[in-house]
């Protein structure tokens, strides 16, 4: 995974060696198998995270409710716990009552999304699905067709396009001024990022912890040192980047967990504004 | 609806805002910098109506972010 300087075996003062942080390089696997087809990567590392993710999201469902019974047992009030706190924090604050038919699909997105973003931590696999681009943007657009859908079965066709246009209290002869700024902000801007923003967390996180190992591995030169005290110095050095890595490893958990409800309750906010109407 | 209202509406403004506030700025500045960009070009000129894009584009997202999350 962190190959930039582990691979080579490089480490300080070692003659002819220099640090290469690790780069973009990590989120661009090399294909296992290739179709040649254009803009593609093939099969990659990122397929095999990808199914583990869903296998994990199937999974805890699967286990957690194939008994169900009304006193509910451990599993069974964890899953639970985890509807009520869609339902409480994000669709009834956002859409009131009416928001309960999407509580299976932010519940489904949300803990999909968790389990792809928490591939970063799993050791073997260690790589965020999220942190390419192509699969927050697959979820990003398929919640903005949902929007459009949804507004459209509410208001028509006319209705939902001049909500999402036309901005209320604004006088006709500022129209022609705010009315291409509002289809630019509601059509492209926020679609994009909300996908961004996922994305570009997760990637910087990621980043973040190969630098905090690759420069820790790098750094690591107990018996190579020139001379005894060099050597533990740089252990010791070693040593900080190791416990940087550990802090933010804690903190990226804490992160993908942030930035999977972050997406979840944007997306609940868009679809209830999309079933409100003009504001 | 009402629920809806108390609980978004009541005391603290939509949470949508934030990122609602900053694509009227940027949708604003890239629109209409990106026509006045256009028409120096069309026109000949070397740097007229993108300014006056990059203003228009400006004080319309402003506007917009006045009329729809400070007045309301």
């Amino acid at each position: 995974m962190y190959s930039a300087a582990s691979e080579e075996g490089c480490h300080l003062f070692d003659p002819g060696c220099k640090f290469e942080a690790p780069g973009t390089s990590l989120f661009f696997p090399n294909p296992w198998l290739d179709f040649g087809l254009p803009a593609t990567s093939g099969i990659t590392k990122y397929t095999l995270v990808l199914v583990v993710a869903l296998l994990v999201a199937a999974g805890f469902w699967y286990f957690t409710t194939r008994n169900a019974k009304v006193v509910p047992g451990r599993g069974q009030s964890m899953a639970e716990m985890l509807v009520s706190f869609i339902r409480d924090q994000i669709t009834r604050t956002t859409m009131g009552k009416e928001g309960d038919k999407f509580i299976p699909l932010l519940l489904t997105l949300f803990l999909f999304i968790f389990s792809m973003n928490i591939m970063g931590l799993i050791p073997g696999l260690q790589l965020p699905v999220t942190s390419n681009l192509a699969f927050p943007a697959v979820l990003a657009i398929f919640v903005f067709i949902l929007w459009n859908a949804v507004g459209i079965r509410r208001h028509g066709v006319g209705g939902h396009i001049k909500a999402r246009l036309v901005p209320g209290g604004v006088p006709v002869w500022i129209l022609p001024v705010v009315v291409p700024i509002e289809a630019l902000s509601n059509f492209v801007i926020r679609p994009a990022t909300h996908m961004i923003r996922l994305f570009a967390t997760m990637f910087a996180g990621h980043l973040l912890l190969a630098v905090f190992a690759a420069g820790g591995w790098y750094m690591f030169n107990l018996f190579g040192a020139p001379n005894a005290g060099l050597g533990l110095l740089s252990a010791g050095f070693s040593g900080i980047a190791l416990i940087g890595f550990l802090v933010f490893t804690a903190f990226e958990l804490f992160i993908m967990a942030v930035q999977a409800y972050v997406f979840v309750l944007l997306s609940s906010i868009y679809l209830g504004e999309a079933m409100e109407g003009a504001h | 609806m009402n629920e809806r209202t108390d609980a978004v509406v009541g005391e603290e403004p939509p949470r949508a805002s934030a990122g609602a506030v900053l694509s009227y700025l940027l949708g604003g500045l890239a629109f209409w910098g990106l026509i006045g960009w256009g028409a120096d070009r069309a026109l000949g000129f070397d740097t007229l109506f993108l300014p006056i894009g990059l203003l228009l584009g400006l004080v319309g997202g402003i506007y917009l972010i006045i009329t729809q999350y400070v007045r309301s």
